[in-house]
């Protein structure tokens, strides 16, 4: 009996002694959580989302990190799945412990995480997430703990909405949405409203499931319509298949689409049905003052840069800045300074952050045309309000 | 526009046919739904992928090699999944919870291994379309019917007219009086798989042709089994007739109804059909053929 005693008592001690170190590892740095998708349809920018964050974790790193303190990425697939996300958040706020999270680029999976790290008191800051209901899931209420580095959806809509009626001036729009995507139906609302409002006619308007491949029934309807542009705000999967069995049919419509677009895979997969479409998007990947950085990408990971790489990094950014203003790596504190964030300079424009909205205010959109077989910067739009 | 969403749906239904065959092919000879099978079609595509990117072959001997390919991996799915189950006789559901594991670890394991990036296949017809008039009717789409066609006539011809396919459908009947007779089961059983295996093959190809290749391409077997049900699990002709009803059908509600709707329709069909006439348009309930 004294034995077993005495073996209780020197593992207990063992254990209390082996946790006292954790506790001093875990001061020295600083954890970041990044969640994402990893495997699945989204996999191209979940990795890139990834793949820019940790460059930027590392040259920070090396420039001396946070505060003199090394900065810690700790990263989860969440297979591009809404319960997949909420258990990694969940572990990234309970077990990792971290500061901050960073992710991901769906607003669906967004908005399925808001209320986790509202409980978890852990500030995200999502990299690609667009619609509006992620920070203000209805009027008057704002989720506390919930940030976004882009732009919303209305302003897409909006911006696609004026885009076609005065720079290609057309009269007739369709429109093919992926029905069970909160983001699709987003824009296709906003931009049937813009649409409408401007005295443009919605021609058709046609839907899919998120997992169809054939498209061929409602292009069919759309083509009887006849419309002037058509537009996909949906994902480069699917609008490359759309595209291709759209000019299979003989569809001529110009296609626009929204920041579901941007993506190489795009035009590996469907380079000559895209030729001549147009898409917004957050920022420009051939802007100069990307260049230098985009070449350290591809020289650390062997590939070329996707929109995602630049907008985590600019999320980065932000959490980097809120800790040195604040001056803590506290998630509470952490979360007060970037409500109050201005004058970030990411590379996707300089960021403000509304306090009442959780938006980055005044970011420009760019929209890019598919020519020759390549992403070409076309125009760039005036900053929303 | 009917006559263009006919071709929609008729083109689809090639796809769903050519799947469906293969699935009916093992559910008749040994009662239950092999959920793996859409597995066995996606690896048959990446096997004619690599075929044609890396081995540069010329594009009849890619599907070849997708059919050899999905063939063996058929063969050896039945050996690892199915026949200690099978020797066992062991319940059904046994196979379907085996078929579904299966399933799951060979969609991970292709994603963990060749990746899950979209693969496109190289560009082997010309792409420009073939116009009727008003009509557009895709190359690809020609060529899917044109091999479908061919190879369910081939499997016709190979289950009615030779000795082997009495064997195979004597085993459908009754395995147990069939060994009787003097039929090896295994075997039948074996070439049975290896049979489904090749038509997923080459259904991944055109698939994968189609619509690019990725690592739970399978999921589309959910299509080919309401096909099936339509029309008769069990019966190959069935399998035909429900695959080309359901592409139409789908079609149809998409177009006229409502896009959302598709599928509704699809399962609302399967299940008007199990409801109203549970062996399906050319099922025969008490015996289960080839």
């Amino acid at each position: 009996m004294f034995k077993k005693l005495m073996l209780s008592a020197v593992i207990l001690a063992t254990i209390l002694a082996f946790s006292g170190c954790q506790q001093q590892a875990e001061e020295d740095t600083i954890k970041i959580g990044f969640f994402g998708a990893l495997s699945g349809d989204q996999a191209v920018w979940g990795q890139a989302d990834r793949d820019g964050l940790t460059l930027t974790v590392e040259q920070i790193n090396e420039a001396g990190g946070i505060m003199g303190k090394q900065v810690e990425l700790i990263t989860y697939d969440d297979k591009g799945d809404q319960l997949e996300a909420v258990n990694v958040v969940k572990r990234l706020i309970n077990e990792d412990k971290v500061s901050a999270i960073i992710g991901c680029n769906s607003s669906g999976r967004n908005i399925a995480v808001a209320p986790v790290v509202e409980e978890g008191k852990v500030p995200i800051i999502s990299t690609f997430a667009t619609n509006p209901r992620v920070t203000v899931p209805e009027e008057g209420k704002l989720m506390q703990y919930t940030f976004r580095v882009c732009f919303i959806d209305p302003y897409s809509g909006d911006v696609t909405a004026q885009f076609a009626w005065n720079d290609l001036e057309a009269t007739k729009a369709a429109v093919l949405y992926e029905i069970s995507s909160d983001y699709s139906v987003g824009v296709r609302d906003f931009f049937t409203q813009a649409w409408e409002e401007l005295g443009g006619e919605i021609v058709a308007d046609e839907a899919f499931k998120t997992g169809d491949v054939d498209f061929r029934a409602q292009l069919t309807t759309i083509k009887e319509a006849e419309p002037d542009v058509i537009v996909m705000p949906f994902l480069y999967k699917e609008v490359a298949l759309a595209a291709k069995q759209a000019r299979d049919l003989g569809i001529t419509a110009t296609m626009l689409g929204g920041d579901g677009w941007p993506s190489t895979a795009l035009l590996e997969m469907a380079a000559d049905a895209v030729e001549g479409s147009y898409f917004i998007n957050h920022a420009d990947v051939d802007a100069p003052h990307v260049q230098e950085w985009r070449d350290q990408y591809q020289e650390r990971f062997g590939k070329d840069i996707e929109i995602n790489a630049i907008m985590s990094h600019d999320a980065m950014l932000m959490v980097k800045a809120a800790i040195e203003e604040s001056g803590s790596t506290d998630p509470e504190v952490i979360r007060d300074a970037l409500e109050n964030l201005t004058g970030v300079e990411g590379f996707s424009g300089t960021i403000n952050i509304d306090p009442e909205t959780h938006n980055p205010a005044g970011k420009a959109a760019v929209i890019i045309e598919i020519k020759d077989g390549k992403f070409q910067f076309f125009k760039q739009f005036e900053p929303m309000n | 526009m009917i006559l263009q969403q006919l071709v929609n749906g008729i083109s689809i239904g090639a796809v769903y046919a050519l799947i469906a065959v293969g699935y009916s092919l093992v559910y008749s000879v040994l009662n239950f739904s092999n959920f793996a099978h859409g597995e066995i079609l996606m690896l048959g595509s990446y096997v004619g992928f690599f075929a044609l990117t890396q081995l540069n072959v010329p594009f009849v001997l890619s599907i070849a090699l997708a059919m050899i390919g999905a063939g063996v991996i058929a063969i050896l799915m039945e050996k690892i999944g199915y026949r200690a189950l099978r020797l066992r006789q062991a319940p059904l559901l046994y196979f379907m919870i085996s078929a579904m594991g299966l399933s799951i670890f060979l969609q991970n394991f292709t994603i963990v291994t060749i990746g899950p990036n979209f693969r496109t296949y190289p560009d082997v017809l010309p792409t420009q379309p073939f116009t009727l008039g008003n009509l557009s009717i895709g190359r690809i789409d020609l060529l899917i019917f044109a091999i479908t066609v061919i190879s369910l006539a081939m499997l016709t011809w190979l289950i009615y007219r030779t000795k082997l396919g009495s064997a195979i459908r004597a085993a459908s009947y009754n395995m147990n009086v069939a060994s009787l007779m003097g039929i090896n089961p295994d075997l039948i059983v074996m070439i049975v798989f290896a049979l489904a295996g090749s038509t997923a093959g080459i259904g991944g190809v055109l698939f994968g042709m189609k619509y690019t290749v990725y690592p739970w391409m399978g999921a589309l077997t959910i299509k080919a089994f309401i096909a099936a049900v339509v029309g008769g699990l069990g019966s190959l002709p069935g399998a035909v007739l429900g695959a080309f009803v359901l592409g139409i059908t789908e079609t149809f509600a998409a177009a006229f109804v409502s896009s959302e709707f598709r599928d509704l329709f699809a399962y609302t069909l399967m299940i008007t059909i199990i409801v109203l006439r549970p062996a399906g348009l050319l099922g025969t309930l008490t015996q289960e053929k080839a």
